[in-house]
C-alpha cells in the first residue's frame, strides 16, 4: 500500500513546530490579549479567598496529569502564593500517581523558594481514587514526620472539618466532580474552588451554575486575569515567571482552523462537484 | 467468581455506602469504613499487581526476544532508575533529590510532550474523518472550527464578543450536551446492572 499524501504534508508536523517557535521568540502584538473579563472566574476565586478569614486552613486536593499541567500550571502557583501570602495553612493530597509526582515536585520547588514550610502539610497519595476520598471525609492521619507541626495535630484531631477551603487542581484522571459527587455532600458546607484544563470544562461547567463548586479557573484566559490580578507581594518568587503566550497560542489554534477548515471546504467542494455532474448526467 | 456475583457485590457495595451517607448510624459507619478500606488496599494492591505484570511482560519480551526490544528496555530502565532513586539506602523516597530530577527533567516533559503531540493527530484525525465522508465528522469537525475560532486570543472590543461567544458555547451548547450523555450513560448503566442482578438478558445470550 502506497502513502499518497504530498511530500509537504509530511513536512507539516515539523512545519507546525518551526512556526510555534517562531511566534515563542517574536514578541506579543497589542491586538491579543489572554486575559478574561476582570469580573469573571477570577474575581469569584479572589471573593471566595477573601471570604476565608485570617490563617485559613485550605486543602489542595493535587491531581493534575502531566498531560494536561502545562497548561494550569502557572494559575496554580500564584494561587499558592496567593494562600501563602494570606497567611493561610496549606496541606496537599493526592488521589492519582501523576497528581502525587507532580504535587511533590510543587513541594519541592516551593521548598526551594523558602516557603514556610511550618505552613504546608503533606498529606500524601491515597490510592483507590473515589474509595480515597470517601476514606478523606472519615479520617485524615498525616505522617509520623508531620507530627510535630500543630498544623497535623490539628488536620489530624478535626479531619476535614479543620478546613475552611478546598481548592482542587484536577485532571483527567480525578477531578472536582469527584470532589463534589464523594466529599461534599459527607462533610459540613465547605467553599471548593477548582483550577482545571479546558478539557474538563464542560463536565465541570455546570458544578459552578448549581454553586457547588465556589470558583473555577478552567480557561487559560480565566487563568491569565487571575494571575494579573492576584497580589502575592513578597512571594513573588514563588510565581512561574512568564506564563503561556498569546501569539504562539493564537498560531497553534489558526492552523487548526485552517487544517480543519481546509478539509471541510475540499468536502464542499467535492460534494457539490458531485452533484453538479449528477445533474449533467 | 461469575458475573452476576461480581455485579451483586458492587451493588451491595454501593447500597451500603449510600445508606451510610443518608443514615446516621455508628454501627453502619464502622462497616462502610471496613468496605472502604478494603477497597483502597485491594485498589493499591492492584497497582502494584499491574507495575510488577508490565515489568514482568517486558522482561519477557527482552528474554524471548519478541515485541519491540526497546521499548521494552526503556519500560524497565525507566521502572528500575525510579525504584533505585525512591528505595535505595539512604534515599528520602519520593522526596529524594534523585527521584525529583527524574519527575522535573524526565517525566513531566515527556508527558506533557506526548500529550502535545495529540494536536498534530487529533487535527489529521480530524481531517481524514471529513475526507471519509461521514456526515457525523462533517458536523463534528465545523462544531469544533467554530469552537476554535471563538477561542483566539484578541483583545478590544472583537476580543471581548469572542470571549462570550466562547463562554456561551462552552457553558451552554457543549456543557448541555455533555451532561446529557452523562446523565444516558449513568442511567443505562443503571439499567444494565438492574438486568444482570434480576438474570435478564439479551435476546443472543
Amino acid at each position: 500500500m502506497s502513502d499518497r499524501r504530498p511530500p509537504w504534508s509530511l513536512l507539516a508536523p515539523a512545519l507546525l513546530l518551526v512556526l510555534l517557535g517562531v511566534a515563542w521568540l517574536l514578541p506579543d502584538l497589542d491586538v491579543l490579549g489572554l486575559e478574561a473579563d476582570d469580573d469573571g472566574p477570577q474575581a469569584d476565586v479572589r471573593a471566595t479567598l477573601d471570604g476565608l478569614g485570617p490563617a485559613p486552613l485550605v486543602l489542595i486536593g493535587f491531581d493534575a496529569d502531566l498531560g494536561t499541567y502545562a497548561e494550569v500550571r502557572p494559575t496554580v502557583r500564584t494561587l499558592i502564593a496567593d494562600l501563602l501570602v494570606r497567611d493561610a495553612r496549606i496541606a496537599f493530597v493526592s488521589l492519582t500517581v501523576e497528581g502525587r509526582a507532580l504535587a511533590t515536585s510543587e513541594q519541592a520547588r516551593l521548598r526551594r523558594g523558602e516557603a514556610n514550610a511550618n505552613r504546608m502539610l503533606d498529606l500524601g497519595f491515597i490510592p483507590a481514587a473515589e474509595a480515597g476520598l470517601v476514606d478523606l471525609t472519615r479520617s485524615i492521619r498525616p505522617d509520623d514526620d508531620a507530627g510535630a507541626l500543630a498544623f497535623a495535630r490539628e488536620v489530624s484531631t478535626a479531619g476535614m472539618a479543620a478546613f475552611d477551603a478546598i481548592i482542587v487542581v484536577g485532571g483527567n484522571d480525578l477531578g472536582p466532580r469527584s470532589w463534589i459527587e464523594q466529599v461534599a455532600p459527607r462533610i459540613a458546607p465547605t467553599p471548593i474552588v477548582a483550577i482545571t484544563p479546558s478539557v474538563l470544562l464542560p463536565e465541570v461547567l455546570p458544578y459552578v451554575a448549581s454553586g457547588q463548586l465556589a470558583a473555577l479557573i478552567g480557561t487559560p484566559g480565566d487563568g491569565a486575569a487571575y494571575r494579573s490580578a492576584a497580589e502575592v507581594g513578597s512571594l513573588e518568587r514563588l510565581v512561574e515567571a512568564g506564563g503561556p503566550r498569546s501569539l504562539p497560542i493564537l498560531v497553534g489554534l489558526l492552523i487548526a482552523a485552517g487544517a480543519m477548515g481546509q478539509a471541510l471546504v475540499a468536502r464542499l467542494v467535492g460534494t457539490t462537484r458531485s452533484l453538479a455532474d449528477r445533474d449533467r448526467a | 467468581m461469575t458475573r452476576p456475583t461480581i455485579t451483586a457485590l458492587v451493588v451491595l457495595v454501593g447500597l451500603l455506602l449510600l445508606a451510610d451517607l443518608l443514615v446516621v448510624n455508628s454501627a453502619l459507619q464502622d462497616v462502610a469504613g471496613v468496605v472502604v478500606d478494603a477497597a483502597i488496599l485491594v485498589a493499591a494492591g492492584a497497582a502494584l499487581a499491574a507495575g510488577a505484570s508490565l515489568v514482568t511482560r517486558r522482561l519477557g519480551d527482552l528474554w524471548r526476544r519478541r515485541g519491540d526490544p526497546i521499548g521494552a528496555l526503556l519500560v524497565v530502565a525507566g521502572v528500575a532508575a525510579m525504584l533505585v532513586a525512591g528505595m535505595r539506602p539512604g534515599s528520602s523516597g519520593s522526596d529524594d533529590p534523585a527521584v525529583q530530577w527524574l519527575l522535573a527533567a524526565l517525566l513531566i516533559p515527556i508527558g506533557a510532550t506526548l500529550f502535545g503531540l495529540l494536536f498534530v493527530s487529533t487535527v489529521a484525525a480530524a481531517r481524514r474523518s471529513v475526507a471519509g465522508g461521514s456526515r457525523e465528522a462533517v458536523v463534528l469537525v465545523t462544531a469544533t472550527t467554530i469552537t476554535v475560532l471563538l477561542l483566539l486570543p484578541l483583545a478590544g472590543s472583537i476580543g471581548s464578543w469572542l470571549s462570550d461567544a466562547s463562554g456561551w458555547m462552552l457553558g451552554t451548547a457543549v456543557a448541555s450536551v455533555f451532561r446529557g450523555l452523562l446523565i444516558g450513560i449513568a442511567l443505562l448503566g443503571a439499567v444494565y446492572a438492574a438486568r444482570t442482578m434480576l438474570g435478564i438478558g439479551s435476546a443472543d445470550e
